[in-house]
């Protein structure tokens, strides 16, 4: 299996050094190999397993919440607007 | 020519698609939380009354409403969206292969979707400005077939549309947001983020006549991706994307499937095809009808409630008058009255209406004397007089006419004008 | 008793916990359980809550860089349902980067194992085990995703629960695989985690994956071991465990054998959802909306996000890449969703044997590591370390592990896995085993002597 690594980097928005991206693309090719392995068990059945199904909905109500200066604290704010990166 | 739209409606519901926010907000970042500011830790709770609407429009666009619907994780990176995924749907949405009827045809919705909105982003200099207030408000994608084929039939598209999700309790005049995908030769062209109902005509008319312009001069349309300056009027080609991106849709494993086929539909109302019933059974205008009705629930109840009782002209007729003057909280009896007093002939003006709707009867005692006598000096021209002066009978049309005009009775008309009369040019 | 009674009926006025704090304090820079420890704490039973556990007005981490500095606003569902009770928080234990880990090797801080510091604590709840091995009157709030419940505490000496999956609200828990994670309970004697367990558990509005279903305590004096499981076992941890079942024999547990050969595929399976969902879980750390914060906005956001998520680490990296790509669109088919498929497939294999009896098994096919030597393991050598505990925790069975027995001074554990929602038989036969076999412990702060 072909996997083009750099592209795959850009996609995770990660970067890696020159000799740390060696050593990782060969540790990645050789798990995805192993990964193979589920190419020898056959399922005979479609149906995936869902792990819960007990269906939750919620009432639409407004139930504000309770520490939004908390919440903000942990942002830079600008009069009340988050600030990132530029677009 | 093929024209396909995909269109993104907020849902009117209190609180926000995956928490308990309020969907109304004016501050920036006053209506947020850990969930929809994707706070580690936070995971989704499904708004019911979001997944009853959506069901709604699935339905009242003919769709195959499905009976588990699911949600997924879109993958992709940009400041407004918190959790660098959307919580969308893929694999089961809520309706697919729909449509809805115009255009001397059919126009096919392949899709109907529930999802979330992400920031709102405020572009500066060197940095952005996010608001997280609509983050996590209910979102209904709408997908259609390519089978839109002029400008004109967008019109008629949007206008059903519209209409449809009107009856649904949605207004989507200002916020639609559309990408419009249009094609004249082979080459698809994408035009993305048109906000509101005229900018996307503005934009179709304008794709229109760039591509007929370059087919004209044989050069090939490039397939790409456009936006939209509604400033300008004009699609321009949006730069190349810096970096690929790589959806890679999972199932979202917070949330469960969900079961549709209990829950309630709102019922859908078409009114243009109402209006069109009504048309030919009643022998009236279909445009008038419809120009009435379909943005107006209210109209078509009252019309509902008379139509087996009066004849429609006047029904429509009072439609009109109460549109006009603004009273659209008029009951059925009172719109009754009114009903009446147009097939009579009588003359009603604001107050007229005003009363009517408020219960109070026009006779006599409530008579604004002003306004009769200022009639009636208008109706005492000099022949009139001289007339009167050889034959007191010359004056009874005016009576007459002001009698029937007003209700009162003749005999109190007499005697107005008849004070008019010694007043104003002694006896 | 369990040691909540015995607390309770203790004095223990302000002292009591200055001290408390103060030799923790202590030991704690040698063994790295905690990596907050809460020297505010006056009155009730002490918690510990592991660092990927929202704790409001707590630093939250994860053992993350990403994450450092991170204040939550809230508490997660657990820790306010234990406040509510009157228990009382104790500090942050240390962990592997996200729940990537073993060992508790991925870690700023590495925890080292109380009964001989050069060896692992085991991972990911590396510090809860720790903590729970060397404090006299505690429990320990921990996270289990493919064994790091069952792992560290086997490694540690102490006792690891792992409920039912959607047993306990995950709301504030900073999610590794969410499909997989469980909070759990680990103690000095079993007959801690019940009490802790009933309080902590139940359905949670905030967390749509919760149930009520009721819990069983259904034992049919069935143990079965599964051979191909067995088979994977060093030697030495191998006869001790031969000698655990004899022992378990004798007490009135009739031992079974059954086939199940399907171990790669699991661990296969259990790697790529986890690492699927984790890399969606991590995509949210960007640098500007909590935690690590990169300075320059004016970078294009693309490259502001890049330099943002330098800060993983290596694990998390790999992690994030691999899952990135099982579910990109040319190979989610082949990867993905037949993970999907073959964990359907393991759980109705090991319902069906689960319908008989107990499973029992170690917990890992190796003796307890020292910290170097666990270095020198690839990745892929690690992930397989796990072939005993992902097949309950890829399907959600409660496991308990539990110490039977010490090999050259360092604890062994075995674990039992029953079936779904019978969470309480495997908590009572820990307790019933508990009442034949002593642990041992080498700390005991908190003490009262």
């Amino acid at each position: 299996m072909y996997i083009d690594f750099e592209r795959l980097l850009k996609v995770c928005r990660l970067s890696l050094r020159n000799d740390e991206k060696e050593k990782m693309e060969k540790e990645i090719n050789e798990i995805i190999k192993y990964f193979d392995v589920l190419d020898s068990i056959e399922i005979k059945e479609a149906k995936e397993h869902q792990t819960s199904n007990v269906e939750v909905l919620r009432k639409d109500e407004v139930r504000p919440f309770d520490d939004i200066d908390g919440l903000l604290k942990n942002t830079k704010t600008y009069r009340f607007s988050v600030v990132g990166p530029k677009v | 020519m093929k024209i396909g739209l995909e269109a993104h409606v907020s849902l009117p519901t209190k609180s926000k698609l995956f928490c308990s926010c309020s969907t109304i907000a004016s501050e920036p970042n006053s209506a947020v939380c850990p969930i929809c500011m994707g706070f580690p830790g936070a995971k989704p709770m499904l708004n019911e009354e979001a997944l009853k609407i959506a069901v709604s429009i699935a339905n009242a666009l003919n769709c195959k409403v499905n009976e588990m619907v699911s949600f997924v994780r879109k993958v992709y990176f940009y400041p407004d969206l918190p959790k660098s995924y959307q919580i969308t749907q893929l694999y089961e949405p809520i309706g697919i292969n729909g449509y809805v009827e115009c255009c001397n045809g059919n126009i096919g919705i392949r899709r109907v979707q529930l999802e979330e909105d992400a920031a709102k982003i405020i572009r500066g200099d060197d940095y952005t400005l996010l608001d997280f207030n609509r983050a996590g408000i209910p979102l209904v994608e709408i997908v259609t077939d390519p089978d839109i084929k002029s400008e004109e039939e967008l019109r008629t598209f949007l206008t059903e549309l519209r209409s449809i999700l009107y009856y649904l309790g949605i207004d989507i005049e200002g916020e639609l947001k559309t990408d419009l995908n249009i094609s004249l030769a082979e080459s698809r062209v994408e035009v993305k983020n048109i906000t509101g109902i005229r900018n996307l005509i503005d934009a179709t008319r304008y794709e229109i006549q760039r591509q007929e312009k370059l087919i004209k001069s044989r050069v090939k349309v490039v397939q790409e991706t456009r936006s939209y300056i509604e400033a300008k009027r004009e699609t321009i080609a949006t730069r190349e994307k810096e970096t690929e991106e790589e959806y890679g849709f999972i199932p979202e494993p917070d949330l469960t499937s969900y079961g549709t086929t209990h829950m309630a539909r709102i019922k859908p109302i078409y009114a243009s095809k109402i209006a069109e019933e009504y048309a030919k059974a009643y022998n009236v205008d279909k445009k008038l009808i419809a120009e009435l009705i379909l943005f107006d629930r209210h109209a078509l109840e009252l019309i509902d409630a008379t139509k087996d009782r009066y004849e429609m002209k006047f029904i429509l007729n009072g439609i009109e008058l109460v549109k006009k003057y603004k009273k659209r909280d008029i009951k059925v009896g009172a719109f009754e009255k009114l009903v009446e007093l147009i097939k009579e002939g009588s003359y009603i003006d604001e107050e007229t209406v005003s009363k009517i709707e408020k219960g109070e009867s026009i006779g006599a005692k409530n008579l604004n004397l002003e306004t009769i006598r200022k009639e009636v000096n208008g109706l005492l021209t000099p022949s009139i007089i001289a007339d009167y002066k050889k034959n007191p009978k010359a004056i009874n049309f005016i009576i007459g006419r002001i009698a029937a005009k007003y209700k009162v009775s003749p005999k109190e008309v007499a005697e107005i004008v008849k004070k008019e009369l010694s007043g104003q040019y002694g006896d | 008793m369990s040691s909540i009674e015995e607390f309770a009926s203790m004095e223990k006025g302000r002292e009591y916990y200055q001290k408390l704090v103060e030799e923790l304090e202590r030991l704690n820079e040698r063994v790295h359980a905690f990596n907050n420890i809460n020297h505010g704490i006056s009155s009730g039973f002490p918690f510990s809550a592991k660092d990927n556990l929202c704790v409001k007005g707590v630093e939250t981490t994860a053992s993350s860089k990403v994450l450092s500095g991170y204040m939550p606003p809230y508490n997660a569902t657990v820790i306010k349902r234990l406040f509510s009770k009157g228990f009382s928080f104790l500090g942050k234990t240390n962990m592997d980067e996200f729940g990537f880990g073993s060992f508790g090797i991925n870690a700023p801080e590495i925890a080292r194992n109380p009964f001989d510091e050069r060896y692992v604590a085991g991972g990911s709840s590396s510090g809860a085990a720790v903590a729970t091995s060397i404090l006299k009157y505690h429990v320990a709030i921990a996270e289990s995703t493919g064994g790091s419940i069952a792992t560290p505490a086997s490694f540690c000496g102490v006792v690891g629960f792992t409920p039912t999956y959607g047993t306990v609200s995950r709301y504030g828990l900073i999610d590794y695989s969410n499909s997989m994670d469980k909070i759990g309970v680990m103690a000095r004697v079993a007959k801690d985690i019940k009490p802790i367990f009933d309080l902590i558990r139940g359905a949670d509005g905030y967390d749509s994956t919760t149930t009520n279903s009721p819990i069983t305590s259904i034992n049919k004096k069935r143990l079965i071991v599964i051979d191909q499981l067995i088979g994977l076992v060093d030697q030495r941890i191998r006869s001790l465990f031969e000698k655990l079942l004899d022992k378990l024999n004798s007490m009135g547990y009739s031992i079974e054998h059954r086939s199940l050969d399907m171990i790669d595929a699991s661990i296969a399976s259990y790697y790529i959802i986890a690492m699927a969902e984790a890399s969606t879980n991590l995509a949210r750390y960007t640098g500007f909306k909590y935690g690590l914060k990169v300075e320059n906005f004016e970078k294009g956001y693309n490259e502001f996000f890049t330099d943002a998520r330098s800060a993983f680490g290596e694990e998390a990296k790999r992690r994030i890449l691999l899952g990135t790509f099982v579910r990109s669109a040319n190979v989610r088919d082949k990867y993905y969703f037949k993970a999907l498929k073959v964990k359907d497939l393991l759980f109705n294999k090991l319902n069906e044997i689960l319908k008989e009896g107990f499973i029992i098994m170690p917990v890992m096919p190796i003796p307890t590591p020292r910290i170097d030597d666990a270095r020198k393991l690839t990745p892929l050598q690690v992930y397989k370390m796990d072939a005993l505990t992902i097949p309950p925790n890829l399907c959600g069975f409660p496991h308990i592990s539990f110490p039977y027995g010490y090999d050259n001074g360092l604890p062994v554990g075995a674990q039992v896995i029953t079936s779904k929602f019978n969470d309480y038989s495997i908590i009572n036969f820990v307790e019933e085993w508990e009442e034949n076999f002593e642990y041992k412990f080498k700390y005991n702060i908190g003490e009262v002597r």
